[in-house]
């Protein structure tokens, strides 16, 4: 008993006063959209489809091309930087990124396609459809405000994950850390939450489960979906035999965090993001 | 390797010339698929073979059949015996092993939900992997299943509970979604009071269809998707992926690769242990030594980050050798980390065992006996720490495990204990393997170049000892050299039955220690 005392009193506070605001050696990609020139050599390096192009209208003279990059199934692999020709994509520090739309982790930009050469010219980014960050945010506080601003109370579901976002997940309980000063509290059941924490792309065999949990779960509700497979299915893809998807395909998503697995910083993030004492940022 | 051939072809007695030489450490044998139960017996009697996979694959474009594997260990000759039948797809039936060999119970039934090839004589040849609702006569992993498009849900119940009777008897049903942040699956207790009278387990709630996933991705990007069969095992899997591409490809790894390829190994057993050192801890509420697990937990994660650029160790293998090199900075700044972690880990661990209220809780429960786990055909930490002496590491080597110097520790108390203690002892090995490795590492280059493509129609078998165990993947590729079949075994589908198996004369209260205890992977057994 005393060596217990002794040894906690000798370690002392582990706990980061700010855990935000770090910097990863690895966040997301960022494409450089002037130096890009819509070849194909990141689309195909990408193993989830974050990065696509499509060929929008095809004219006599030119193809115009979209070239998108979504965070929404970004495993942060880094593949694309390797093998893009150009060094147009390079590496953001920042892993505190959340948003509130799955538009809204996307950016598209478009391109006039030389049909002999097949090189782009950039255009321009085109405009997300959908709210802006702060709208969006607005909106949410709106909704929730005064019920659930100053704690937050977190049912898990694991709906399909790989168990790699609930390693991140739990260690936002550990010493260092320490969720809880920031009033969010994961609790056993669906009908102690304010919160669904969803992770996975939702299974056909998950699928039931996560709607009675949302279901027991009382109003006002947020659902934050957590990962790149959350977000968007990820790896596994949406609509096949055994995967749904991203959460939203089954769950009407409030905040997403996307990563693979998602930092602890970053789930907290999102969190605070849920509860609208911190407003989501996609930088890029 | 020919006396090998020799020896298991006595052994089975069949000519032998039959028994051929696969890639290196693997013997292949084709065989009709009547004679499996008399040629599992002696694999098992004559050449102490351990079951390690049982699967199907379609080969009907080919020669029109169905075809039925079996991967076994055979630790005394450092080799694994693959043996394969044809199935035909008019009458597609095996004989079961399962009765006599209950390593292959799940997978026999998996064969049955997703190939349609039927068990003959199987105990229990219920759905495994399929729920309720999945429609009858669809098999998701034969080729002519369109597995990218959703399936209609069906009702029935192909899969009922055993009731479990008597004055004073209840069920308590737990799950999919649990109390706390794990993975699904229903537990379904009969109980009379607190003793647990039987437990039943239905899993395959994270079935996301990896296999049929692989065989429509290019073969560089499955590396990716085998990082996420289990989180907790990213390197375990993607290693073992890459040995079997390597392996098909005829790709050499370089020994500065196969260095470091140890080096993320053992640091994922690592982590790993510590963490669930920490949380069998929780599990009896000794929150102190807990929370201080979860610290050295989170300082391990930071070193990898600092090191490899990621917290538990995604992205860094790669098909041909590793992602990134590992430079000498990092190389001393493991070292150091690695020194403040071992003083730290003993502390941590005399903290628990000198705690008679957390030996009381651990000292017992959970006891899975030597014999139960030879039966059973239990692997990994839970095999070890019933007294069963394997480890791929040693027995099979792969990476640059041949050259190392480490033991494999072995407990026989089969319980809690047994199981934390393996661990705790399986950190020390893994420092002292890592010791070895960081002091120089071979000068050589981290990757090897690529083929452009790999060998058509070929096979090969990848092999990890991980950390929860062995993680074995085969893979086939078509005419073109794609992937056709990838099948993925994880431990934790050998081991689940283990923790059915424990349960009864526990109580209930003792349920999240021993499940713990165990730390099996849903993700990794339901794919």
């Amino acid at each position: 008993m005393l060596g217990i005392l002794t040894k906690s009193l000798r370690t002392g506070t582990l706990t980061e006063a700010g855990p935000f605001g770090g910097q990863a050696s690895f966040g997301f990609p960022v494409m450089d959209f002037t130096r890009c020139v819509a070849c194909d050599a990141c689309t195909r390096a990408c193993p989830t489809g974050a990065i696509r192009a499509e060929a929008v209208t095809p004219v006599l003279a030119h193809v115009l091309t979209h070239v998108s990059l979504s965070y929404a199934a970004c495993i942060q692999c880094r593949a694309c930087v390797t093998a893009c020709p150009e060094q147009a994509i390079s590496v953001s520090p920042d892993i505190e990124v959340a948003a509130y739309s799955r538009d809204q982790l996307a950016r598209t930009a478009s391109f006039d396609v030389n049909p002999v050469t097949g090189r782009g010219t950039y255009r321009q980014v085109e405009l997300a459809p959908g709210l802006s960050l702060a709208d969006a945010a607005a909106q949410l506080k709106a909704r929730i405000l005064g019920r659930l601003g100053r704690s937050l109370h977190v049912r898990q579901v694991d709906a399909g994950s790989c168990n790699g976002c609930e390693l991140e997940i739990a260690a936002t309980a550990n010493p260092y850390y320490d969720l809880e000063r920031f009033g969010i509290h994961f609790v056993a059941s669906p009908r102690h939450a304010d919160a669904l924490l969803v992770t996975g792309p939702v299974t056909r065999n998950m699928e039931v489960a996560l709607r009675k949990t949302y279901e027991a779960t009382p109003e006002p509700r947020v659902v934050v979906a957590v990962g790149a497979c959350g977000c968007s299915g990820g790896l596994f893809g949406e609509g096949t035999y055994a995967a749904i998807g991203g959460v939203d395909r089954v769950l009407p998503v409030d905040v997403y965090i996307p990563g693979c697995p998602p930092r602890p910083q970053a789930i907290l993030n999102g969190l605070l993001v849920a509860m609208g004492v911190r407003e989501a940022r996609v930088n890029r | 390797m020919t006396e090998h051939a020799a020896t298991v072809a006595a052994a089975l007695h069949v000519p032998a010339h039959t028994v051929r030489e696969g890639c290196p450490g693997e013997l292949l044998l084709e065989v009709e698929a009547r004679d499996f139960p008399v040629l599992a017996d002696h694999v098992s009697h004559d050449l102490q073979g351990r079951l390690l996979s049982l699967f199907a694959s379609d080969d009907r474009a080919h020669t029109g059949q169905f075809r039925l594997h079996q991967v076994w260990s055979l630790p005394q000759l450092h080799t694994f015996l693959l043996l394969t039948a044809p199935v035909d797809p008019a009458a597609p039936a095996v004989p079961s092993i399962a009765a006599t060999h209950p390593a292959a119970n799940w997978f026999e039934r998996e064969v049955m939900d997703l190939y349609g090839v039927i068990p003959e004589g199987h105990p229990n040849p219920t759905r495994v992997a399929l729920h309720d609702d999945w429609p009858d006569n669809a098999w998701a992993l034969r080729k002519d299943f369109p597995g990218e498009q959703p399936v209609p849900r069906a009702t029935g119940d192909h899969h009922p509970f055993r009731p479990v009777t008597g004055e004073g008897v209840f069920q308590v049903p737990v799950g999919p979604v649990h109390a706390g942040i794990i993975e699904p699956g229903h537990f379904r207790f009969g109980v009379a009071g607190e003793p647990i009278l039987y437990l039943q387990l239905r899993l395959f709630y994270v079935h996301k269809g990896i296999e049929k996933r692989f065989e429509r991705l290019p073969w560089r990007h499955g590396v990716y998707l085998a990082e996420s069969i289990s989180g907790d095992t990213a390197v375990g899997h993607a290693l073992a992926y890459a040995h079997a591409i390597e392996r098909l490809g005829h790709i050499e790894v370089p020994p500065r690769a196969q260095a470091i390829r140890v080096v993320l190994l053992e640091l994922e057993r690592i982590y790993n242990h510590t963490s669930d050192i920490g949380a069998i801890a929780t599990d009896v509420a000794f929150t102190v030594a807990a929370s201080r697990a979860q610290a050295l937990r989170e300082r391990l994660v930071r070193t990898h980050d600092l090191v490899f650029g990621t917290r538990l160790l995604r992205g860094t293998i790669s098909v041909g050798g590793v992602r990134r090199d590992l430079l000498p900075s990092g190389r001393e700044l493991l070292q150091t980390r690695l020194r403040a972690f071992e003083t730290e880990f003993e502390d941590l661990f005399g903290l628990l065992v000198d705690a008679g209220t957390f030996t009381d809780r651990v000292d017992g429960p959970g006891t899975l006996t030597r014999q139960a786990a030879q039966d059973l055909g239990i692997v990994g930490i839970a095999a070890r720490a019933s007294g069963i002496d394997a480890d791929l590491r040693r027995d099979h080597p792969h990476d640059a495990f041949a050259g190392l110097q480490f033991t494999v520790p072995v407990e026989d108390g089969g319980d809690v204990r047994a199981r934390l203690m393996i661990r705790a002892r399986e950190i020390e090995q893994s420092l002292a393997i890592l010791n070895q490795v960081l002091r120089v590492l071979p000068d050589t280059p981290w990757a090897a170049t690529l083929p452009d493509a790999l060998p058509a129609r070929a096979s090969a078998l990848g092999w990890v000892e991980a950390w929860r165990g062995p993680c074995t993947h085969w893979v086939a590729t078509d005419d073109h050299g794609a992937l056709t079949r990838v099948k993925v075994t994880d431990p934790s589908s050998l081991n689940w039955p283990a923790l059915v198996h424990v349960m009864p004369g526990n109580i209930i209260p003792d349920f999240p220690v021993i499940n713990k205890s165990f730390n099996l992977s849903y993700s990794g057994n339901d794919r």
